[in-house]
């Protein structure tokens, strides 16, 4: 059989005019279950690039106490050095502490005004052969004797070291939540696109019945009746789905740069490469809501 | 062409609307199926359409066990099958050529098809002036003929006419009728369920008469029968 595409389409267009009021709904509803879907996987990405960052900050830093003898320090560092995770170790004093702060906080010299003398404590740096030992080195650390006099908080001596992972178990916990709010919110506006399809192409259904009949009687494949509304909630699905690419492309364009500036040390930036497949999941997932709405419809009011 | 064998139907359970139907018709046959209203006409119309399936029975359209034909074949065994209301069932915003071309177009034919057929069946039903009217500029007649021409256009061998004279004065219902004995001489078999008394008394053909879900005659160069 041959297929006729210039007409489907111009079924479908017809429609999409007629029904404009309920078609333009279904467009909004669509746009904004999909809108959130884009920034759900940018953000997602963004968070994995931070915490992909973070992770490979191997270095393991133990803050010692103010005041302690040189030997002490020493002696830390043999220990730690014999261990065979250690790469190296650097010692970082006092001073040396402070004039890599102030380096950082060039940009905003109250802070080091506020500054009472030099609160920062001297460290011992560690880096290691493998990034995925630390929380093993960590926990040998912590069991070290000689740390735990030196250490700058005897009372608790987990918080004289710092390693990325206590950055990345926090983030970790913060974005848990985020996600769940963000696949309640996403399935619930899914829902109501789907709601929204449905009736269109029920209302078109309606309003072309007298030709749908006609269409049965000279014995139209059913194929070939349902393909307009297929093809109907498809092109409502397709349009959201163009919105939210093109909000998702606005917000690339102006305020990722503005966010580039205020956090310089994050890592956030999406290639075109992870930009072109989020616009590829938004596509398909559009697709894929308009077709199971139109299909409900014709399921209920389309008898063929 | 046509086969009913032991066909019943039923809306509500215990209650007929048909009854140990059996009817054979050959392939070029001219049938009128009487009876009033409620006998049962329609239903036997929707059943070889299969639109309705039987209770039970069997039968069978163009070689095709209907009872046991798969849904989505539907289609294709009504592409042998023309039909004719008696309220046109003309789509209002598409001419009488568009009307007829629709019914090639949703089956699939090509334009070049369209181009010589419709014309071609729209001068067989005698309206090739009318070709550019739309339904509301044409009388009740020629909607007909528009219908008829679009049940025919693609040639089938069985034509089914569901009070096809309803709405028409008896001048115009006759030479429907004549219209229809000709597209019967070219081999078509042709059903017409009617209850116009005087068509069916002066055409002398073959009659069925149903009354309240019965076949209670079915005679050669009948007669419509009943006394109103």
């Amino acid at each position: 059989m041959s297929i006729n595409i210039q007409y489907f389409a111009g079924e479908s267009w017809q429609n999409f005019r007629r029904n404009w009021v309920m078609t333009f709904g279904a467009v909004i509803t669509i746009y904004l279950s999909l809108l959130l879907v884009g920034v759900f996987l940018v953000t997602g990405i963004v968070v994995n690039r931070i915490v992909k960052d973070v992770e490979e900050k191997v270095t393991i830093q133990v803050f010692l106490r103010d005041g302690i003898s040189p030997e002490d320090v020493d002696a830390l560092q043999k220990d730690i050095l014999a261990d065979p995770l250690v790469k190296s170790v650097r010692y970082t004093s006092k001073e040396k502490a402070l004039e890599i702060f102030s380096g950082q906080m060039e940009g905003s010299p109250g802070i080091l005004e506020q500054m009472a003398g030099n609160p920062l404590p001297a460290s011992l740096d560690i880096d290691l052969k493998d990034p995925r030992t630390v929380r093993e080195m960590a926990d040998s650390i912590l069991k070290n004797e000689t740390f735990l006099s030196v250490c700058d908080r005897p009372e608790d001596p987990e918080r004289s070291l710092k390693y990325g992972q206590q950055i990345v178990d926090k983030l970790f916990a913060f974005t848990r939540v985020i996600r769940i709010v963000e696949i309640a919110f996403v399935s619930m506006l899914a829902t109501v696109s789907l709601i929204f399809i449905s009736n269109t192409i029920r209302l078109a259904i309606y309003a072309r019945r007298k030709e749908i009949g006609i269409m049965r009687l000279v014995g139209a494949s059913n194929w070939f009746i349902r393909t307009p509304f297929l093809l109907e909630g498809m092109l409502q699905a397709l349009a959201g789905a163009a919105l939210a690419i093109a909000t998702l492309v606005i917000v690339q364009v102006t305020v990722f740069p503005r966010l580039k500036d205020a956090v310089r040390f994050l890592a956030i930036d999406l290639g075109t490469g992870t930009f072109i497949q989020i616009s590829a999941i938004l596509v398909f997932s559009g697709i894929f809501i308009g077709l199971v709405g139109s299909a409900f419809a014709m399921r209920r009011y389309l008898k063929v | 062409m046509l086969l009913m064998r032991g066909v019943n139907k039923y809306y509500t359970p215990g209650k007929a609307a048909l009854q140990d139907c059996n009817v054979m018709i050959g392939a070029g046959e001219f049938v009128f199926l009487v009876g009033h209203s409620g006998s049962g006409k329609s239903t036997f119309i929707r059943l070889l359409l299969r639109e309705l399936i039987p209770s039970s029975g069997q039968i069978v359209v163009a070689g095709q066990d209907l009872v046991k034909m798969k849904s989505w074949k539907v289609p294709y065994l009504r592409r042998n099958i023309g039909c004719v209301f008696q309220d046109f069932k003309l789509l209002p915003n598409k001419t009488a050529f568009e009307n007829v071309a629709f019914a090639l177009q949703v089956i699939g034919k090509s334009k070049h098809v369209i181009r010589t057929q419709v014309p071609e069946v729209l001068r067989l039903v005698g309206l090739e002036d009318k070709v550019q009217s739309y339904p509301d500029e044409l009388s009740g007649g020629e909607q007909q003929r528009v219908s008829i021409a679009r049940a025919f256009v693609n040639r089938p061998p069985l034509l089914l006419c569901d009070e096809p004279t309803g709405n028409l004065d008896p001048q115009t219902s006759l030479g429907i009728m004549k219209l229809l004995e000709r597209i019967n001489k070219t081999g078509t078999t042709v059903l017409v369920a009617t209850h116009d008394r005087d068509m069916v008394d002066s055409m002398r053909r073959r009659v069925i008469a149903l009354e309240s879900g019965h076949v209670i005659r079915d005679q050669d160069r009948g007669v419509y029968g009943y006394v109103d």
